[in-house]
C-alpha cells in the first residue's frame, strides 16, 4: 500500500463521516453505512481510524454514535473516574478513563457547573412563569 | 483538482452524478448526488426517488466538490468501495 494510497484512503474516511453526519437526522441507516464503508476502507489500507472518528463508532455493534440520539455520555466520578458512553442501540457501555488530575478536575467542574444551572432551572419553574 | 488514474480510488459517495451514455438507453440522463455505491451498482437520487444503475454498462459524469467534471467509464469502477482502493493499473484504453 504506497503513501498515496494510505492518503487517498484518509481522505475517504473523513469524507464518509462529514457525509454520516450531515445525513444521520433524516436517514439514519444511511449514516451506519457510510460508517460501514469508513471502517472497511480504513482495514483494507491498514489504516488506524483516526481518534475523533473512533469515538463515533459503537464498539459493540460499529453503528454511528451520535452524543443526543444514539449514545448517552455520563461522567462517572466515583472510584475511578471515566466517562461511560453507552450506544443507545445495542446498549454496549464504553468507558474512558479520565487521567491525571488536571483532567479529572476540570471535567468534574463542568458536571458540578451543569448541575447548578440544572437546579437553578428548577427552582425558576418552580416559581412560576415569569410575570410580563 | 489533479485527474490521474488513481481517480478510480475516490469516494464517489456524495458527488453529483449524471450517466451520460449507457447500453441501455433507459438509464441515460439519470443525476443526482450518489446516495450509496455496492461492488456493480450506484445508488443515485434522481428527481427524489433512488436509482440504481449498474456501472458496468454505463459512462458518467462525476462533479468532484472543486467543481472539476470528470467522465469515467463505469466499467473502471466496479468494485466493492473498499476495494477499489487497493492498487489497479488498468491499461484498459
Amino acid at each position: 500500500m504506497s503513501r498515496t494510497e494510505r492518503a487517498i484512503a484518509l481522505r475517504r474516511i473523513r469524507r464518509l463521516f462529514q457525509l454520516a453526519l450531515e445525513v444521520a437526522k433524516q436517514d439514519l441507516a444511511l449514516a451506519d453505512r457510510y460508517v460501514e464503508i469508513a471502517r472497511r476502507i480504513a482495514m483494507r489500507a491498514r489504516i488506524r481510524m483516526p481518534r475523533e472518528y473512533k469515538r463515533l463508532i459503537c464498539k459493540g455493534c460499529k453503528r454511528l454514535l451520535l452524543p443526543g440520539l444514539t449514545c448517552r455520555v455520563r461522567l462517572q466520578p466515583r472510584r475511578e473516574p471515566h466517562v461511560a458512553i453507552t450506544c443507545l442501540r445495542c446498549g454496549h457501555v464504553f468507558r474512558m478513563p479520565i487521567k491525571g488530575r488536571k483532567d479529572r478536575e476540570r471535567l468534574m467542574a463542568e458536571k458540578e457547573a451543569r448541575a447548578t444551572r440544572r437546579a437553578r432551572g428548577r427552582w425558576l419553574s418552580r416559581r412560576g412563569p415569569k410575570a410580563p | 483538482m489533479k485527474v490521474t488514474p488513481d481517480i478510480i480510488k475516490e469516494e464517489f459517495i456524495g458527488l453529483e452524478a449524471e450517466v451520460v451514455a449507457s447500453r441501455h438507453p433507459g438509464y441515460v440522463g439519470i443525476r443526482g448526488r450518489v446516495i450509496d455505491e455496492t461492488r456493480n451498482m450506484f445508488v443515485i437520487e434522481h428527481e427524489g426517488r433512488r436509482k440504481m444503475v449498474p456501472k458496468a454498462v454505463c459512462t458518467f459524469h462525476f462533479t468532484f466538490p472543486d467543481g472539476t467534471v470528470v467522465e469515467i467509464e463505469g466499467r473502471l469502477l466496479v468494485g466493492r468501495p473498499e476495494d477499489r482502493l487497493k492498487k489497479r493499473i488498468k491499461r484498459l484504453w
